[in-house]
Formats: C-alpha cells, structure tokens, sequence
C-alpha cells in the first residue's frame, strides 16, 4: 500500500510538473508584436496627413495615449502575466489603434474638405480678380485702387504657394485675405466713383449738358459737351447735335480734378479760350480751356484750407481739347484728346469763347455706374 | 543571539530603506527643462509631431509619479519615472536641436528671398526712374503705383522675419519678386514703346 501511495503521489506531482510547464510560457507572454505595429502604423498615417500641425489636438491626443501605452510595454512588469489574467495593455493598444484610425479617417477627410476649399476659393478669388481687372481697365479707373491691386495679386500668389506646399489652412487664408482685399476695392471704387451712379448727380450733370445745348441753340454757335463716362465729345451747333468723337481722357481722368499732376480731367463749365494751329502746339491741334473757372478754384481753396489737398500741390492748368502727339499713348495728363483726322474737324468748327462743359456721365446706365453695380453683386457673393 | 533578533532589525532597515522611496525631481525638472528649451527652440511648429510625442511621454511621467504617490510607502517604485525622465530629456534634446537646424534653414531661405525680392523691387523702382517725364509718363503712371505697391509689402516681409513666420516671409517674398519682374517687364515694354515717340515738354496739367 505504502508503494500505492507513493505511486499516486508520483503521478500528481508528474502531471503537476506538466501542468506548471506548460502555463511557463503564457506567464512571460509579451505583448503581441502586431498591436503595437498596428499603432506604429497609425502614427506613421496620422505623421503623413500632417496631423500635428493641421489638427494638434488630435494628435496631441494620441500621442498622449500613445506614449503612455509605449512606456508600458517598455516596462518589464508589464510583460509579465497569467495565462488567467486579461492583457489589459493589449487592450489597450487594440483600442488606441482603432481610435486612431477613425481619427485618420476623419482627419483625411477633412483634409480634403479643407484642400477642395482652398481650391475652390483660390479659383474664385482668381476669377473675380480677373473681372475687376477687365471692369476697373474698361472705366480707366486702376489708379483709383492705389496699391490694393498688386496686394491682392501679392496674397493670391501666396494662396497659391501654400497650396502647392499642402498648407492648405495657411492658403485658404491667404485667398481669404486677398477677397476681402477685392472688396475692399470694391468699396473704395464705389466711394471714389459713387457719383457716376448717383441720380441726382447725374441729373445735375443733364442740366449742364442741357443749358450747353440751349446757349448753342439762342446763340446759333457751336458748343461742345464732353461725357467722361461715355468717353464721347460731341459737338453742337445752333441746338442741333452735328458730331461724335471718341476721346481719351487724363490717365486718371475718371476722377474729378483736385490738384496740378493728379492726371484728373475737370468738371464743368468751360470756354475754349485760344486756339493753337499747327506748329503752336506738340499735339497737332489744341483748344485751350480756361480751367481752373470760379467754381474750381473755390474748390481747390476749401480742400487745401481742410486739408484735403496738401498745400505743396498747385490747382494746375493747361487742360485743352487735342489731337495726338504720339500714336502709342493711351492717355494724356488730364486733357481731352482726339484723333488728329477729327481734331482737325473740330478745330475748324469751334472758336475763341465756345463752351465747353465736361461732365461725368449723362445717362444713369453709364459704364461706371453699371461696372460699381457689377463689382457690387460680385462683392455680395464672395 | 537567536535568529528572530537578527531578522528583525534586517527587515525594519528594509522597511526604512523603501519607505524612503521618493521620485527622481531633479531628473523630472530636468526632463521638463528640456521639454520647454525644445519648445522654445521651435519644436512645436518645426517637428511638431515628435513634440507632441515627447510633451506625451512627459505626460506619462508624470502619471507614473502619481501612481506611484498613491501607493503605500513600502510600495513605491521611481525606477520606471527615473527611466522615462532619462528619456524624456534625451528625445527633447535631440527635438531641441532638430527644431533649431530647421528653423535656421527656414531663416535663411527667408532671408535669401528677401533679398532677392529687394533687388527685384530695387531693379523695378530704376526702370519706373528711367522712365520719361511729362506727357509720355501717364502710361506709366499704374505702373508706378504697382512698384510703389511692392516697395511697400517688403515691409510685410521684414515683418514677418521679425516675428519668426519664415514660412510666410519666404513666400511674400517669392511673390514680390514674381510680380516685380513681371512688372519690369511691363515697364521695359512700355519704355520700348514710348522709345519710338518723341520726348513731351513737361507742362502743367
């Protein structure tokens, strides 16, 4: 019996062994090799999409969680467990790992959204930068914008560098930056040219027109009225229209005249107050105007006594009616200018005393008043 | 002298011993040192990833710390804080000095660009210069104000060189010089043009 016993005893502490043997390993089990490539991978996703810059709190997030789970894989009590016991840091990394690839999920699809967003409004800006351009070009009016043109041009190129650069939050920026910059011109043009679109401005200048006309018709002479909107001289004679010219204007001459060099052509009531043949004058032809009249000077005086026009600037002169000088000049320094062939016509039809009244528009549809209403829609939707 | 009165004086030293335990300040401050030394270097925006890994592993330091004051005294362990505050410093050494070689290489393609855009800028304010006075001038009169313009955004660029926004510096600058030159070119057309004219008197206008 004791050999019994003995025997028994034997075959438990055999299988006991056994037991113990086969559980050694599942005690030093380390955490599974795939889990934590798993999250490496993730990290590497979320590295490539930029994540830290585009959206830092996310990934401040992971990385947070990240290093912690790293630290305790790296610790050796945490690679030790019973086969019996959860692996609560595989767990751990299974869960990071599926956090991250929603994040990734969510964080590319932003990334496009945002991209897709720069694009679009890059390509907007750039559309409605090329209209105002074509619109301000078509009224003369570019000087009007002073440096705001060559800012937006400067902010949509870097939109576009950015974009290239896939820093696509710093290119929306920008582009955003550069259509504010647009509307800002839009105001300024409306500002600066509103009167073209007022009625009763314009209503003002049809009386001008209208009192040039009816002196013509009383006085059976000729007189001449210039529309700066229209770019169009025509001439009068005994009430009766007789001709129309295309003109140029001063180089800012959509502008109302302030000061001597603004490139400004005046508006008002004027007379031809010398003629000047062929050989008195560079431009082929001239009609001297009395500019500056009363109503200029009393305006000049009330702007520099305000401020408004620096005292070193003169009121200026010497704005005449004439023909080209050069072929290639597209504007003059705040003269009306025609072709020669019709200079010569109108020369010859106008004398010493005939009136001359400038004026900025004469119908509410001129070109300024429909370009400020355009840029004013455009304005609306950007 | 029997075996209990020499256990117990060896277990109450041990017990001394461990209660003692307390965590590695001077290794954490130091680790925490370089962390802030690494974000001032501009860590966050130029390896901004591996800094927001190594403010984690500071995080997780930290948590360690706290776990370990949590437990009874004869518990304590600071080995694991110790390791990780070794290697928190190092990682924010090395960020520190990656930040640092990456901001100067931003820097200095800021400033290259600057300077190519002020000699851009400076080409096209002597061709508006060389342009002719009187009538013939008026064509150029927009011209000037884009010159004008792009003398005046340099400005922005130094602007942002001095506040440390290299990336935007450098892409001002690239900008300017494009639309200098392509302003040049415009100026140089126009010239070429205005060539084949005679020279206007200037006159009051």
């Amino acid at each position: 019996m004791p050999g019994y016993g003995l025997r028994i005893t034997s075959i438990v502490l055999g299988w006991g062994a056994l037991a113990l043997a086969g559980s050694l390993p599942g005690c030093v089990e380390a955490v599974p090799q795939d889990a934590i490539e798993a999250v490496e991978n993730i990290d590497r996703d979320l590295m490539q999409l930029r994540a830290a810059e585009f959206s830092p709190n996310d990934y401040a997030q992971f990385a947070h969680q990240w290093m912690a789970l790293k630290s305790r894989v790296q610790a050796d009590e945490d690679l030790i467990r019973w086969p019996w016991e959860p692996n609560d840091l595989e767990i751990a990394l299974r869960r990071l790992q599926e956090e991250g690839a929603h994040t990734v999920t969510r964080l590319t699809k932003e990334r496009e959204t945002l991209r897709h967003s720069a694009e679009s409004k890059i390509a907007q800006v750039e559309d409605r930068s090329r209209m105002m351009t074509m619109q301000v070009s078509g009224i003369d009016s570019r000087l009007v914008l002073g440096q705001k043109p060559v800012e937006t041009d400067l902010l949509m190129k870097q939109a576009r560098a950015f974009y290239e650069q896939g820093q696509y939050d710093r290119s929306l920026d920008a582009a955003d930056r550069a259509a504010q910059n647009l509307a800002t011109q839009a105001v300024l043009l409306s500002h600066e040219l509103g009167r073209y679109a007022n009625r009763d401005q314009i209503v003002g200048w049809q009386q001008m027109a209208k009192d040039t006309i009816t002196w013509s018709r009383i006085h059976r002479a000729s007189a001449v009225v210039v529309s700066k909107a229209d770019r169009v001289l025509t001439l009068y004679r005994n009430g009766q229209k007789i001709v129309s010219y295309p003109v140029r204007l001063g180089f800012n001459g959509i502008r109302e005249k302030r000061y001597q060099g603004d490139g400004a052509t005046p508006e008002g009531r004027y007379r031809v107050s010398s003629k000047r043949g062929q050989g008195q004058t560079q431009f082929y032809r001239a009609l001297v105007l009395d500019y500056p009249n009363e109503e200029d000077r009393r305006r000049y005086r009330l702007e520099r006594k305000t401020g408004q026009i620096p005292a070193s600037r003169a009121i200026g002169g010497q704005i005449e009616i004439h023909g080209v000088e050069n072929e290639l000049m597209a504007q003059t320094l705040g003269c009306v200018m025609l072709e020669n062939t019709q200079m010569v016509l109108l020369f010859d039809r106008v004398e010493k005393g005939t009136p001359v009244t400038i004026v900025g528009a004469l119908h509410e549809q001129n070109s300024v008043a429909q370009t400020l209403e355009m840029l004013g829609v455009q304005r609306k939707e950007t | 002298m029997n075996s209990r009165s020499t256990v117990l004086p060896v277990l109450c030293a041990l017990l001394m011993l461990t209660a003692c335990a307390k965590p590695p300040t001077e290794q954490i401050a130091a680790a925490e040192k370089a962390v802030s030394e690494a974000q001032q270097s501009g860590a966050s925006t130029y390896v901004a990833d591996e800094y927001a890994k190594v403010q984690g592993s500071l995080a997780a330091l930290k948590k360690e710390v706290s776990d370990q004051d949590g437990k009874l005294a004869i518990f304590r362990d600071y080995g694991k804080v110790e390791q990780l505050a070794v290697a928190a410093k190092s990682d924010a050494e090395r960020l520190k000095a990656e930040a640092t070689k990456k901001k100067d290489e931003a820097k200095a393609a800021a400033l290259q660009a600057q300077q190519v855009a002020q000699e851009a800028v400076a080409a096209t304010l002597a061709l508006v210069a060389k342009a002719p006075t009187g009538k013939d001038r008026a064509a150029l009169e927009s011209i000037k104000a884009d010159a004008e313009a792009l003398k005046a955004s340099l400005n922005q660029v130094q602007m942002a060189i001095d506040t440390a926004d290299y990336p935007v510096a450098q892409t001002k600058a690239v900008a300017i010089h494009e639309k200098s030159q392509a302003v040049s070119h415009e100026i140089e057309a126009a010239l070429a043009k205005i060539g084949k004219g005679k020279p206007s008197a200037a006159k009051k206008k």
